[in-house]
């Protein structure tokens, strides 16, 4: 286990009633783990949670625990502890994050990716290095081997997804989170999105939300069935999909709702 | 009923019709008589000497320094305040006192912002000087800098800001490096377009950078500029001189064209 929720609410501000209910839900390493559920679920809220994003914004509130593990320990920290700026800032490059419609940086498709490792202090070599490692880690090197100069907006949507991701594994983190990262894409784009989250699994643990039922059984380990703010169902993804125990899951895997 | 309406539709298009076409020949007159009269008063000697030779050099440069520092002040504190406002305010009530105090001072007359500085910085000295008819110009600037940036800023989308932070980036870095990065365009434009407004005032410069004949970079003392130059040229007897008014007039106006088409382009360009 890299990552526990343990009894989480979460309340945006000016709200009485909590978009997430005592959530108790596990990450394992090197893992993919799907999040499901009908729009209005929750699923983001949470994924926005475990990179504390949620903080950019004032009144939001979170109760209870985000346990993260801490490599060179292994113990587990209460993320929602950390106060400090540089902690969340820390917290921000071991967890990266993936958006629907990817965010490539008004920069050329190199700074896209060296712009994170230059704030890390690291060397001009040492970020060539990296820069090129993460963009084949991604599968975008051959692409845009040539242009490294040219502005990252000109590249296609599922090229500046893919960047977006090389952008964050450059930094090395722990923990991927993705919030429908295809959802805005082609289907070709989509597969190769898929495909690469099944390669980096190897190297980082990965939280997907989705809203496709198929790519969740194709690419994750684990699914959690979210509805209405609470967790219904955790598992490995064959027994969600295959031998649900909950109705609600069981009705939702068939469509009759969401 | 609908023939009615039909009507009054056409009797609408038609009052409106008339006044654009009323406008254009009004703006047409203007421009054919200011390029006329100033293209025909326009000779080399104008720009190689200053006014106390019946040239317009001190003016031109002294319009320029008064409205290029002017720029220097307004440009970053009004950049700083619209980034305050979009950025940190989260839309407070500071923020919209703000906003609005900022509607009001760019919708009030420059006269006033003249009047105001030739009280606090024109009085006290004792007599006019370059310095306040630069903050009279950076005062007219500051409130079009702020709501441009402030616009410009709220038009970059709130997740490339989350893209910046959840890749453990400090907010502030987030700010200057990746969100001002994405409204640079607009920025720079409203920034050109406020240059262009500034660069023709009169109002503001006439009690505060005051009028002088002569050549001078010194901000300390009366200082020339081609606005007040031409509000004092244009009203005397002798016709050499309205003669220099008027094409110091056409050349200010061409200058500001040329500045408001730059900023044109650039917001084509963006799209
Ligand atoms: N910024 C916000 N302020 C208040 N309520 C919000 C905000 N964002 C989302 N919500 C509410 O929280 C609930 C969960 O939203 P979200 O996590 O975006 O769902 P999902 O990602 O599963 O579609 C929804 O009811 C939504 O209306
Ligand atoms: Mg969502």
């Amino acid at each position: 286990m890299i990552m526990e929720v343990k009894d989480f609410y979460f309340y945006y501000p000016n709200t009485t009633q909590p978009a997430l209910k005592g959530i108790n839900l596990p990450f394992y390493e090197n893992k993919i783990t799907a999040l499901i559920g009908p729009s209005g679920c929750g699923k983001s809220t949470l994924l926005r949670s475990l990179n504390r994003i949620h903080d950019l914004y004032p009144g939001n509130r979170y109760e209870g625990e985000i346990l993260l593990k801490n490599l060179e320990t292994g113990e587990m920290e209460n993320i929602l502890e950390w106060k400090k700026e540089e902690e969340l800032i820390q917290l921000r490059q071991r967890v990266g994050m993936i958006f629907q419609k990817p965010t490539p940086f008004p920069m050329s498709i190199y700074d896209n990716v060296a712009y994170g490792l230059r704030l890390q202090g690291k060397k001009k070599s040492e970020i060539d290095e990296k820069v090129e490692e993460a963009l084949k880690g991604s599968a975008l090197w051959d692409e845009v081997k040539d242009r490294l100069k040219q502005d990252a907006r000109g590249l296609s949507g599922g090229q500046q997804q893919r960047l977006c991701i090389a952008r964050a594994i450059a930094l090395e983190p722990e923990i991927l989170l993705m919030d429908e990262p295809t959802s805005a894409l082609d289907p070709i784009s989509t597969i190769a999105i898929e495909e690469l989250a099944i390669k980096l699994r190897e190297k980082v643990s990965i939280v997907i939300v989705t809203h496709n039922m198929q790519q969740a059984s194709r690419i994750s380990d684990y699914t959690a069935f979210m509805y209405l703010g609470e967790l219904v169902e955790f598992g490995e993804t064959s027994q969600i999909f295959l031998n649900p125990k909950e109705q609600r899951t069981i009705d939702y895997i068939a469509g009759k709702f969401g | 009923m609908l023939k009615r309406r039909f009507f009054l539709n056409k009797i609408v298009l038609f009052l409106s019709t008339l006044s654009a076409i009323l406008g254009l020949i009004f703006l047409f007159w203007i421009l054919i008589t200011l390029t006329i009269k100033g293209i025909t008063s326009l000779n080399l000697h104008l720009f190689t000497s200053d006014l106390v030779d019946n040239g317009l050099r001190n003016l031109l440069i002294g319009q320029f320094i008064l409205a290029g520092i002017a720029t220097l002040i307004g440009v970053p504190v009004g950049v700083l305040a619209g980034i305050y406002l979009q950025e940190y305010s989260y839309n407070s009530r500071l923020a919209e006192i703000i906003r609005n105090l900022s509607d009001i001072m760019m919708s009030a007359p420059s006269i006033v912002i003249g009047v105001f500085v030739y009280s606090i910085l024109v009085i006290p000295v004792g007599h006019s000087n370059g310095w306040a008819g630069i903050v009279a110009l950076a005062v007219m600037m500051l409130p079009i800098v702020v709501r441009t940036t402030d616009d410009m800023l709220s038009l970059v989308p709130k997740e490339l800001r989350e893209a910046g932070v959840a890749l453990g980036v400090p907010k502030y870095r987030v700010i200057f490096d990746i969100v001002i990065r994405a409204a640079k365009v607009g920025i720079t434009t409203g920034i050109l377009l406020a240059f262009a407004r500034i660069v023709g005032e009169t109002a503001p410069l006439l009690f505060t950078s005051g009028n002088n004949e002569f050549f001078t970079l010194d901000l300390n003392h009366q200082f020339p500029s081609l606005t007040v130059a031409i509000y004092n040229l244009a009203t005397m007897p002798n016709p050499q001189l309205v003669k220099i008014a008027w094409a110091g007039a056409f050349v200010l106006v061409v200058v500001v064209l040329i500045i408001n088409l730059i900023g044109r382009y650039l917001v084509k360009d963006k799209k």
